[in-house]
């Protein structure tokens, strides 16, 4: 490439046409013609240009002549040439800053790739940690309120197993000395349906007595309040413990059939696997209640299958129900926090969700299967470690 | 660089005037024009603008023919000063065999001083140069302002820099003109000599460069 200061040639200062111009306007002023050209020839004077001999005058009357016409165009491509220094510099100027120009857009460009990248990698990043605090929070409630719970149930046990032990153990002595009794006192008609039936009222509260015992023992299961978190769990116990605090609560009129299946245990976290057999029985009983309020009721009776079994290598745990089932529109959020369909101050729309993630907690799936006003089918699968 | 053509036997050397705007860079080319009387001379060609600022450059070509039929030529430019003239700086600085640097010696003017120095720095770096080898004279001029920075303290700040002893001028009445420009000849001729072999090849020594080429006018005549 040439550059803006390479000394100019004949051609690069007058093109063909501008030569022949001039050489027409130059004979017009001397006395003979003259002529502008590359070579030289006899008598002809050196056209000068920044020390250079850009061309050769020949022609003109004299020798005084030819110098005066060379002076001429000696003057006249100074300025041709200045223009054309001036041109070639300024396109050489712009090019380069142009290129410069260039380099900088791309260079502005791959950095702006780079912020936005970083931009949406920070969203990701923010939704991240926003899901681990979600979780966090949630984890605080349900530990908050099992904790409380516990320590209910710890209370009321310790509260209630030294009245039901010397209750259990009183009753004892009062159906021997029934029998005593009954050797002392004059046989009579009167007398004996009197002792029959003291000792039937004292068999009934010793039975009363028992399940009460019953009831506080799961209530401690279900509680956990001695176990650590991590420890071996028979998941049929826990199923059972569940299903039995379940009917003290709404009364034996709940249909559980428990099919439990052989188990091996689990390692895992009795109190909330507990607390999810718990809320999945729950929710079959309100779904029972639900369609049993609703219209076709007649001849229907509400049943809660509760089923064990070992399968793929985990346990499966199914609670099944013939209740009103999950509205196809809510299905999606079923599993969402604080999502729930029962009135307010009923539900906390937390039950599925715990189920949810104790199922996770131990590697495991939940799963639903539902089809509305025929009931619901929950899967529970937890894998042997 | 250095633009050598054998065939043809010629030589043509690149002298760039640096420095930052105002501080009389086209004044020394003219003077130069005026005062010299080299060998060969062309003429002055300045591109100058309406208010007198340099916008590409000024020119002005001398030379000199060595023994052997040398044909050498001095070009010697200067560069728009002006900041945003940069790119037109790098475009003329670029190939230059040597460089003179004028500064202003006003006291307000030494931080200028200071980023025109880096610019050149810079754009010799730019343009494949580099400026502990390029031959160089640094200028200060408009001593007979009122206002400028002591001779003494001036050289001091630069007597451990290669550049040392600084040329002190007064372009606008031409003084230091020549001097400035003799000193730069010498080093330039340290190193074209080592290049091209003048004082072997071509008969051209040391003193038959600068003298030959900074010939003064009154010199010839007297």
């Amino acid at each position: 490439m040439r550059n803006f200061e390479d000394d100019p040639t004949l051609e690069d200062l007058l093109t063909s046409d501008q030569r022949q111009r001039l050489n027409q306007m130059l004979s017009a002023l001397c006395r003979k013609p003259v002529s502008i050209g590359k070579d030289r020839s006899n008598g002809s004077v050196a056209l000068e240009f920044n020390l250079e001999t850009v061309g050769w005058l020949s022609g003109g009357s004299c020798e005084q002549e030819r110098l005066a016409v060379a002076d001429l165009v000696s003057f006249l491509m100074m300025f041709i040439a200045k223009y054309r220094l001036a041109a070639n510099l300024h396109h050489d100027t712009t090019e380069a800053s142009y290129a410069e120009l260039q380099k900088q857009n791309a260079a502005l460009k791959a950095s702006e790739a780079r912020y936005r990248a970083l931009s949406d990698q920070l969203q990701e990043k923010v939704d991240e940690q926003v899901a681990v605090i979600k979780q966090a929070q949630m984890d605080l409630y349900e530990s908050a309120r099992l904790r409380s719970v516990g320590q209910l149930a710890a209370g009321v046990a310790h509260e209630i197993n030294n009245p039901i032990g010397f209750m259990s153990s009183n009753l004892k002595v009062a159906g021997d000395y029934v029998n005593d009794l009954r050797e002392r006192v004059p046989d009579s008609e009167l007398n004996r349906d009197l002792l029959d039936d003291f000792a039937d009222l004292i068999a009934e509260s010793s039975d009363g007595a028992r399940r009460i015992a019953s009831i506080v023992s799961d209530l401690k299961t279900f509680s956990s309040i001695d176990q650590a978190d991590h420890t071996l769990c028979d998941v049929n116990d826990l199923l059972s413990s569940a299903v039995h605090l379940l009917q003290t609560e709404y009364g034996h009129g709940v249909d559980i059939l428990e099919k439990p299946g052989e188990l091996p245990k689990i390692s895992g976290h009795p109190s909330r696997l507990s607390q999810t057999f718990y809320n999945l029985l729950d929710n079959a009983v309100q779904a029972l209640k639900c369609r049993q309020q609703g219209a076709g009721a007649e001849g229907w009776s509400g049943r809660i299958l509760a089923k064990t079994s070992v399968d793929d290598g985990g346990i499966r745990v199914v609670i099944q129900d013939n209740g009103c089932g999950i509205a196809e529109d809510i299905r999606e959020q079923v599993f969402d926090a604080f999502f729930t369909s029962r009135p307010v101050g009923s539900g906390t729309g937390l039950g599925l969700t715990v189920a949810r993630d104790t199922a996770r907690a131990h590697q495991g799936t939940i799963q639903i299967d539902s089809r509305e006003d025929m009931g619901c089918r929950v899967t529970l699968f937890l894998p042997i470690r | 660089m250095a633009d050598h053509s054998p065939e043809d036997n010629k030589l043509a050397l690149k002298v760039v005037f640096y420095g930052p705007a105002l501080s009389g860079k086209t004044t020394n080319l003219m003077q130069l024009h005026s005062l010299l009387n080299p060998q060969r001379k062309g003429e002055l060609m300045v591109l100058e603008t309406r208010d007198d600022r340099t916008l590409f450059f000024d020119m002005l070509p001398i030379g000199l023919k060595g023994e052997s039929g040398l044909d050498l030529r001095l070009k010697l430019y200067t560069v728009p000063g002006q900041v945003q003239h940069d790119s037109t700086r790098k475009a003329v600085l670029s190939r230059a065999d040597a460089v003179v640097f004028v500064a202003d010696s006003q006291t307000g003017q030494q931080d200028n001083n200071a980023t025109a120095f880096g610019n050149l720095e810079e754009n010799l770096e730019k343009v494949g140069l580099d400026i502990d080898t390029l031959p160089m004279a640094v200028q200060f001029n408009k001593r007979d302002l009122p206002g400028v920075v002591g001779d003494t303290e001036l050289q001091q700040r630069w007597a451990d820099t290669p550049w040392a002893p600084l040329q002190m001028a007064s372009a606008l009445h031409g003084k230091g003109v020549l001097e400035t420009f003799r000193v730069l000849l010498g080093r330039l001729y340290t190193e074209v000599d080592r290049e091209f072999a003048l004082a072997t090849g071509h008969g051209i020594d040391r003193d038959t460069f600068i003298r030959q080429l900074s010939a003064a006018s009154e010199e010839n005549r007297a």
